[in-house]
């Protein structure tokens, strides 16, 4: 808040100051143009000069000064273009000398040093032959202004207003025009204005109470822009050639940075070279500009430098033209060397810095050396190495360190698209390990989902092994793993994805697919109890899809043996859902879709493996599930796939129904017994055995079951729900009457009928009377309407 | 290309290290932290001095001590007294203020006090900024002693 306060007064007075200094430049160019056009010559550089006295003061700091600045430049192109229109037509040799001349007479030097860059680029243009000369004499000049934030100021004038003067001939070739000079003149105009410019920035550090230092700095940060301007107009020349970068512009510019001393200005002016200067130049010097990297004060950030020219190299060789130059120059095993060195050196670099030095390297070793697996491998050997000289485990991944480890985990993933590759890399699973729980399965899962985009098959065991070494943390408990990890969004999502990988298993060969199917489940099966839940059904499901692959032997004569096989495995795996998993209504599931897969597939032993299938869902269901409501929904799916079996002996097949029906006459509610006795007693009548073609059709257990449940149904104490479970049951054995079952007596219906008829009278007026009302009247016309064919029926019931 | 009166001269070139040497004169001198002791006619504010230099003429490049309005006194009659300079005079002392029955704290106000700190800062910037008073012993006996010996022999230092 205080300091808010303090900058906000700052900027007032600051404003201030400015809209004065502004008010007198505008005044005194509003005077300078009228002597301009009265060409009152000296009246007019009289004004230029008080105008330009206003850029003598002390009292702005460099944001308001630099406003101020770009006031005064712009009156000053007005008197450059005026003075140069004027001269021309005069076409006077000594009148542009005079002048020159005669601004030197100003009275002091910030006016004196702006005019005469002024009239010197008016000079320039009208006589070429002075260039060389005149461009000498203002950068040697300006030396005359010391103050930092003045000087800087007034060189950067100097530098804009010659941009398009200055000599680009190439060298050692007499220029069309003597004097006009070439290429030459150009770098040592500039070496010079960058070497006192740099000086003069670096100085300003010293300016003011040390304890405004920060401020300073800031300050410093914005005008850097300035300094940097010389080695834009550099990199620019046409014919500054590699040769003489090499021997000569580089040297004196890593000589400046080096003697120098000062971070700011170090870091800034590395960088500055990295961006401005052709690629081939820094292929060129690299030794050189990697040499005085080193010599660079400890506060540089010189992994910003390293990485800038890292990422600046492996983009351009990674590009087809500058692919014979991988092989020329040891990129790699330079920069590798270069980043060693480097955090060997410096022992307080943040962790940060380290990893994404690394990142940087690895993103070298993928892009520009693709096929030298080595390389990468090298980076994250050196990383985890790094990282455990460091003693920094347990990284949390939203933390710098984090964030920048998850980075250069990224690169090859992303780079490579194909996460079997990744897993050549055998020290990239070391580099993750210094990560916390989360951030390791956040790698994990983006590996994973990497495998899943691209749909990368995996058709060996080595390449299960290979994505599992990379995604050891979502596979088991982790020793830092939090108590309550299986409770999170990510737990169920990484899960998800490890479900997703099983289906991208794809064996050439059934028995190879069975084989990694079976080895991933001994894999998985180890991940306990929240993990298996959502692991094993997938490999459960895959078993069964293979399986159905499998119908036919093929001439195979272990057919028999590898099929039952299977189902053992999958028996296995639905075991441990159950005792591991603690689960009850999936296994139970995946037993009877089991028991119909293998009905289906007609191998020796199937009838055994349908007949375990189903008593085991039995046992399930009479064991493990208590609540009423699922053993009833449970009771119906074992009905049902029972119903679809056709492969049982009857001396298995009796059985397996019986006990159904033991299990639905257990049923707690009276009401639950009546409806799973119905549906058991169609297994009599729609059920298959091995022996008989067709369906059983017996009738008399029909009757025998319907004539159990209707007694169960009269023990019913609540009206309602006993005329409801008679409707039901009329329903139940009008439909097998339909069907041809002639065990069931016209008798027997018209009692039913009958008895429903007056059980609905007598019942209470309420909503669900009418609804079972309604079902009966339904039901009754639909006897109505079928009455044609059973003649004896509709006789006995008068209809 | 120009006349006589504005001739170029040659002139010696900076060395690198030259060039990017700091400053050899620095000199920083803050007044801070205004302490007030003790009661009734005993009362009195002192202040910190906290210098930093790295000018020959001082023995220590750090330093801090405490004073109060009567040993700058001290010092300006020394200074007055020993060395050529024109010595800058003090903020006022203020006697109004030290009358009695006011409303206020008198000389003790946090305003008064903030004033006559920003002026004390200044007079010891100007008098210890200057050449002729660095080699006065007065001077460096009231930045880098403890406590002052007014019983002190006077004279010049010499610079190192």
């Amino acid at each position: 808040m205080e300091a808010m306060r303090i900058d906000d007064t700052n900027s007032v007075e600051q404003e201030k100051f400015l809209e004065t200094a502004v008010k007198t430049v505008k005044a005194e160019a509003f005077e300078m143009k009228r002597s301009l056009d009265k060409s009152k010559r000296m009246d007019a550089l009289k004004h230029a000069s008080i105008m330009l006295a206003e850029l003598r003061t002390g009292l702005l700091t460099p944001k308001y000064y630099y406003r101020l600045y770009i006031d005064v430049v712009n009156e000053l192109n007005h008197l450059e273009s005026f003075l140069l229109d004027e001269l021309e037509k005069e076409k006077k040799e000594e009148s542009i000398a005079e002048l020159y001349e005669h601004v030197q007479y100003a009275g002091t030097i910030i006016p004196r040093m702006y005019l005469m860059i002024t009239v010197g680029v008016v000079y320039m243009k009208l006589m070429p032959q002075m260039r060389a000369e005149l461009l000498n004499d203002l950068v040697e000049m300006s030396r005359g202004v010391q103050h930092p934030l003045r000087g800087l100021f007034l060189r950067h004038y100097l530098l804009q207003v010659t941009k398009s003067l200055l000599p680009d001939a190439a060298e050692g070739v007499e220029p069309a025009i003597p004097g006009s000079g070439t290429v030459r003149d150009t770098i040592d105009f500039i070496k010079l204005n960058f070497s006192e410019m740099n000086k003069l920035w670096v100085r300003q550090q010293h300016q003011g109470p040390s304890k405004e230092r920060e401020k300073r700095e800031r300050e410093r940060m914005e005008l850097r822009i300035l300094v940097g301007t010389n080695l834009v107009r550099l990199s620019q020349l046409e014919h500054l050639t590699q040769e003489v970068y090499e021997k000569e512009v580089l040297p004196s510019i890593l000589e400046q940075v080096v003697s120098c001393r000062d971070p700011i200005s170090q870091e800034y002016l590395m960088e500055c070279v990295i961006q401005v200067f052709a690629d081939e130049f820094h292929l060129a010097t690299l030794n050189e500009f990697l040499a005085s990297c080193k010599e660079l004060a400890q506060e540089v950030h010189i992994k910003n430098v390293l990485i800038a020219l890292i990422d600046r190299l492996s983009l351009y060789v990674s590009n087809a033209v500058g692919s014979n130059i991988r092989e020329e120059i040891q990129l790699f095993e330079i920069f590798s060397a270069q980043a060693e060195g480097l955090i060997q050196s410096r022992s307080d670099m943040p962790i940060e810095d380290i990893v994404s030095l690394h990142t940087a390297l690895v993103s070298l070793a993928v892009k520009c050396y693709g096929e030298k697996l080595a390389y990468a491998n090298t980076v994250f050997l050196s990383l985890a190495n790094n990282l455990k000289d460091k003693q920094v485990e347990g990284i949390d991944m939203y933390s710098h360190a984090g964030k920048e480890l998850i980075r250069v985990l990224r690169v090859p993933v992303d780079e490579y698209k194909d996460v079997l590759r990744v897993a050549l890399l055998t020290d990239y699973p070391r580099a993750m390990l210094p990560l916390n729980y989360r951030g390791r399965c956040t790698a994990s899962a983006f590996i994973l989902q990497n495998l899943i985009d691209n749909e990368t098959g995996l058709k060996s065991t080595d390449d299960i092994d290979a994505v599992c070494s990379l995604i050891e943390c979502l596979l088991s408990d982790q020793p830092d793993q939090p108590e309550d990890a299986h409770d999170s969004e990510e737990f169920a999502d990484e899960l998800n994805l490890i479900a997703s990988m099983i289906h991208l298993i794809k064996a050439e060969d059934r028995d190879v697919q069975f084989l990694l199917l079976n080895g991933l489940r001994k894999r998985l099966g180890a991940g306990g109890k929240w993990r298996i839940r959502k692991t094993l059904p997938p490999i459960i499901f895959s078993i069964y899809e293979l399986a159905l692959n499998y119908q036919q032997s093929d001439g195979d004569e272990n057919w028999d043996m590898k099929v039952r096989k299977m189902f053992v495995c999958a028996m296995g795996t639905i075991g441990a859902l159950i005792t591991t998993g603690e689960m009850t209504q999936l296994p139970l599931n995946l037993y009877l879709e089991g028991a119909i897969v293998a009905n289906r597939i007609k191998f020796s032993e199937n009838a055994m493996v349908v007949y375990e299938f189903i008593s085991k869902a039995l046992s399930v269901l009479e064991d493990e599930i208590a609540d009423s409501r699922e053993r009833l929904s449970a009771l119906a799916l074992v009905t049902n796939s029972v119903l679809k079996v056709d492969c049982l002996a009857s001396e298995n097949w009796e059985p397996l129904v019986g006990q159904i029906i033991l299990a639905g006459s257990k049923m707690f509610k009276k009401a639950d017994q009546v409806r799973t006795l119905c549906s058991a007693a169609s297994l009599y009548w729609k059920g298959k055995v091995a022996e008989s073609e067709g369906e059983l059709r017996n009738g008399n257990k029909v009757t025998e079951i319907l004539k159990k449940s209707a007694k169960v149904a009269a023990q019913c104490m609540e009206p309602l729900v006993q005329q409801q479970l008679f409707v039901h049951l009329l329903n139940q054995y009008y439909y097998f009457y339909e069907d041809g079952c002639t065990v069931i007596s016209p008798d027997v219906l018209s009692e039913l009928i009958s008895r429903t008829r007056d059980a609905a009278i007598q019942l209470e007026p309420s909503r669900e009377a009418d609804d079972i009302d309604q079902h009966l009247q339904h039901t009754l016309q639909h006897i109505r309407n079928t009455k044609d064919k059973y003649p004896e029926l509709a006789e006995k019931l008068q209809i | 290309m120009s006349s006589a009166a504005t001739q170029r001269l040659t002139s010696k070139r900076q060395t690198l290290d030259e060039a990017y040497a700091p400053p050899a004169n620095f000199l920083e001198i803050e007044v801070v932290n205004p302490i007030t002791h003790g009661v009734g006619k005993m009362r009195y504010t002192d202040y910190e001095i906290r210098m930093r230099t790295n000018l020959p003429v001082f023995k220590q490049k750090e330093s801090n001590v405490r004073r109060r309005y009567s040993d700058f006194e001290w010092l300006r009659g020394e200074l007055e007294r020993d060395s050529k300079i024109v010595v800058p005079s003090l903020p006022g002392k203020s006697l109004k203020r030290q009358l009695p029955f006011r409303s206020d704290d008198g000389i003790f106000e946090e305003e008064f006090i903030e004033n006559r700190r920003k002026g004390l800062e200044q007079f010891i910037n100007k008098v210890a900024g200057h050449p002729l008073a660095q080699n006065e012993r007065s001077l460096h006996i009231f930045l880098q002693e403890t406590t002052i010996d007014r019983n002190y022999v006077p004279g010049k230092i010499r610079s190192a």
